[in-house]
């Protein structure tokens, strides 16, 4: 399906006027079509290529930017639609593996007139269908009329010449850009979403307080960026993906503190160390909600029914969680800790910034991953069956803190060591974050088990919770068991050696 | 998976063409997606379209499964309308099917890849018993069959019942019935008696449906609120509930 701009000055009848000249049409009625487009906030349909159309009470999923139709169902969504809400079909099927666990919103109406159109040969029979449309965005903004061609199954010849002469013949551009990313960018938008992935241009020899403070400036941005979806619960990935920032700042505040005046950095030091505490808790049941719902599918249905009331009291317990994180993150505290930690990364990046800004950037952050990865070896030989789990946090935190640095500053190394680093370090700290979730997660459950037993449903959920907790122990208990083989790959002597040359 | 539907009598001249054009025209416009396979080498299903009664290699390759189905398969004016047009070759079918391992299944086992891409298959098939019908009976989840209402549909309609059984759900209906004939009214009295599954929708002599062939569209695209169009709709809402709660596909799996 191909779209193309009318001429500029044609209006719809004008354009009707100049194909019927050229082909018999079958001419259907003008209609008044209102659409709004949707999408998760980071694009994901847009960097799928589809569209997520919301008209006349269909919901409907569209390829490229003549809307071919993919898929679709009887749905008007709301704000807010997770995938799994889709009545169980084919538009359900194609949108779940790829928006996944975020929620689709609207993200532009537009409103518009269409004309459909019938290319007819000589037995009156259709062979191409033409879709005159003009449309202006929801801020009334009036965007350029087209013209989408829509071929008929088995006359893809006719399709060919149509399309040869209207940009031949009649003056027609083929376009692709589709009409929601148009009126995207006329309401000063830019199509595909919000990434919040890091994206920085860093050297080597950048000075490393200017170097860092360009980093830090980047997750101040995500950090400002996901606040909103936070704190309006929009979907979980909001929260984790500010959790993220704020993680990766803190690293980059401890390892690279020498490059900062060290008075000042204290202070946004403990700030941010509290804003990674007011949002833990939430954060912690997101996680046991999004695994509950896994581990409700696995069971048996009867024994899935029982442990509704233990999904409610966790999905209670979260809300309560949520609604102190949000009268933290939406409180003066919050929103001074940014403006200041703003206006400290400003100075930060002016020559006279304060602190030791003389050394090169890709020499300081080599010497903390080099001092890291030796750290994290040392503490991890000693691990066995019987060491604390708490020795095990502490080596997650550690291997946090070099894969931060790993990924972010990934530029100014050779990629043929940092590729092999960040797998083996992934695997470890895969293992050691499935051995932490489960640990947390056990003790949030047992201690669900006095309330539990006094809901309705108590005594059958609390069998249930036996069941669930029985898996997160064989869970846990299969981490440690995998641990050894992924430290050793981590420790591997070539794999040291690496580290050693590479990260200078 | 997709539900198939196949228009069938052993008689001739039933209504089988004007049945599966118009309500697979009516599962179109609902928002199913909709396959016709136009089975009769007369070709009238694919005519009443517009389409070109020409299959690429013809039917007997096609049988034996050496042309892509999906390649010959046309649009229809509706969005959501295709057509596997007939062919004259069609004539021939039977020693196709004959020539073939399991020649029963044949025709299923070319419609399998077409399940995940269509809600509804119908079949337009030609009349009598035949390695043809055969394969339709075991291609399909139900059996759409028009009775005219005299004394030959009286006496064909049990032999129907007999070639079938065991096969697809059976939902006849009369055809072609003229209320102000005594016969007619006195033959579906008494098939009614004997045949207390017969659906309740009765598709009237109309002519509208004569039309068709003029118009070479559905009844509801011309002539939309007259009685044939009707009662196409309601024999399609009753051939749906007939079909509720019966999984498409299960005596195929």
């Amino acid at each position: 399906m191909t779209q193309y701009l009318l001429p500029e000055g044609l209006g719809l009848d004008a354009a009707l006027d100049r194909l019927a000249g050229r082909w018999a049409l079958g001419v259907g009625p003008v209609e008044v079509i209102e659409r709004t487009f949707y999408d998760t906030f980071d694009g994901r349909l847009h960097r799928a290529g589809l569209a997520l159309i919301g008209a006349g009470g269909r919901l409907v999923a569209a390829r490229g930017p003549g809307y071919h139709e993919v898929a679709a169902a009887p749905v008007i969504p709301g704000e807010r639609l997770f995938a799994p809400e889709l009545p169980d079909g084919s538009l359900r099927r194609l949108l779940e593996p790829i928006v996944e666990i975020r929620a689709l919103g609207p993200i532009i109406c537009t409103r518009g007139q269409v004309r459909g159109l019938r290319v007819l040969n000589r037995d009156a029979k259709t062979v191409v269908r033409l879709v005159l449309e003009t449309a202006s965005s929801g801020e009334e903004v009036v965007l350029r009329s087209r013209l989408r061609v829509i071929g008929v199954r088995g006359y893809d010849r006719a399709l060919a010449r149509v399309e040869r002469a209207l940009a031949e013949d009649l003056g027609f551009a083929p376009s692709p850009v589709a009409l929601h990313d148009d009126a995207l960018r006329a309401a000063g938008r830019a199509p595909g979403g919000v990434s919040t992935k890091l994206a920085v241009k860093l050297a080597a020899d950048d000075p490393a307080r200017a170097g860092a403070a360009v980093v830090l400036v980047a997750l101040l941005r995500t950090i400002e960026l996901t606040l909103p979806g936070t704190v309006a619960d929009i979907d979980s990935e909001f929260l984790h993906d500010l959790r993220v920032a704020v993680r990766r700042t803190r690293s980059i505040q401890r390892q690279l503190a020498g490059v900062f005046p060290a008075g000042r950095l204290a202070r946004f030091r403990s700030e941010f160390r509290w804003l990674g505490q007011v949002t833990g808790p939430t954060r912690d049941l997101d996680v046991l909600l999004l695994d509950f719902a896994r581990l409700r599918a696995e069971l048996a249905d009867d024994r899935a029914a029982e442990l509704a009331p233990l999904g409610d009291l966790l999905g209670a317990r979260r809300e309560l969680e949520r609604r102190r994180m949000v009268a933290a993150l939406a409180g003066e505290r919050t929103g001074s800790l940014l403006a200041g930690w703003s206006s400290f990364l400003t100075l930060a990046q002016a020559p006279d910034g304060g602190g030791a800004d003389g050394a090169p950037l890709g020499a300081v952050v080599g010497q903390r991953i080099r001092a890291l990865y030796r750290q994290m070896r040392r503490a991890g030989v000693t691990i066995d069956e019987g060491t604390p789990a708490e020795r095990l946090h502490d080596l997650r935190k550690q291997g946090k803190e070099l894969r931060y640095l790993l990924e972010i500053f990934a530029g100014l190394y050779p990629a043929e060591a940092v590729a092999p680093t960040v797998k083996t370090l992934k695997a470890l700290q895969e293992t050691l974050g499935q051995f932490q979730d489960r640990e947390v997660q056990a003790t949030t459950l047992r201690s669900l088990g006095d309330d539990l037993a006094q809901a309705a449903g108590g005594p059958a959920a609390l069998l249930a919770l036996g069941v669930v907790l029985e898996r997160v122990e064989a869970d846990s208990r299969a981490a440690r068991v995998e641990f050894d083989e992924r430290f050793a790959a981590y420790a591997a002597p070539s794999q040291r050696a690496l580290v050693r040359r590479a990260f200078r | 998976m997709s539900r198939i539907l196949a228009s069938y009598n052993i008689k001739g001249g039933v209504g089988k063409t004007s049945t599966v054009v118009n309500l697979a025209y009516l599962a179109a416009r609902q928002g199913a997606r909709t396959l016709l396979w136009d089975l009769d080498p007369q070709g009238a299903s694919t005519f009443l379209l517009r389409i070109k009664p020409k299959v690429r290699g013809g039917g007997g390759k096609l049988v034996a499964g050496r042309t892509e189905i999906g390649d010959l398969i046309r649009g229809a004016d509706l969005e959501g309308l295709d057509l596997l047009p007939a062919d004259f070759s069609y004539r021939r079918m039977e020693l196709a099917l004959d020539a073939t391992k399991k020649p029963q299944r044949r025709l299923g086992r070319l419609l399998a890849p077409l399940a995940e891409e269509y809600d509804y298959i119908f079949l337009d098939c030609p009349p009598g018993v035949s390695l043809v019908s055969e394969s339709v009976f075991a291609a399909a989840d139900s059996l759409l069959v028009p009775l005219i209402p005299a004394a030959l549909s009286m006496r064909t309609f049990p032999q129907l019942e007999r070639v079938a059984a065991g096969g697809p759900q059976v939902l006849a209906f009369f055809s072609m019935v003229d209320g102000r004939k005594r016969m007619h009214r006195e033959v579906m009295e008494a098939m009614g008696r004997e045949h207390t599954d017969l659906l309740a929708t009765v598709i009237p002599a109309a002519s509208e449906i004569e039309r068709m062939g003029l118009h070479r569209s559905p009844v509801a695209e011309f002539a939309p609120r007259g009685r044939a169009a009707l009662a196409y709709q309601a024999l399609w809402h009753e051939v749906q509930e007939r079909c509720d709660g019966r999984p498409p596909g299960g005596r195929r799996r």
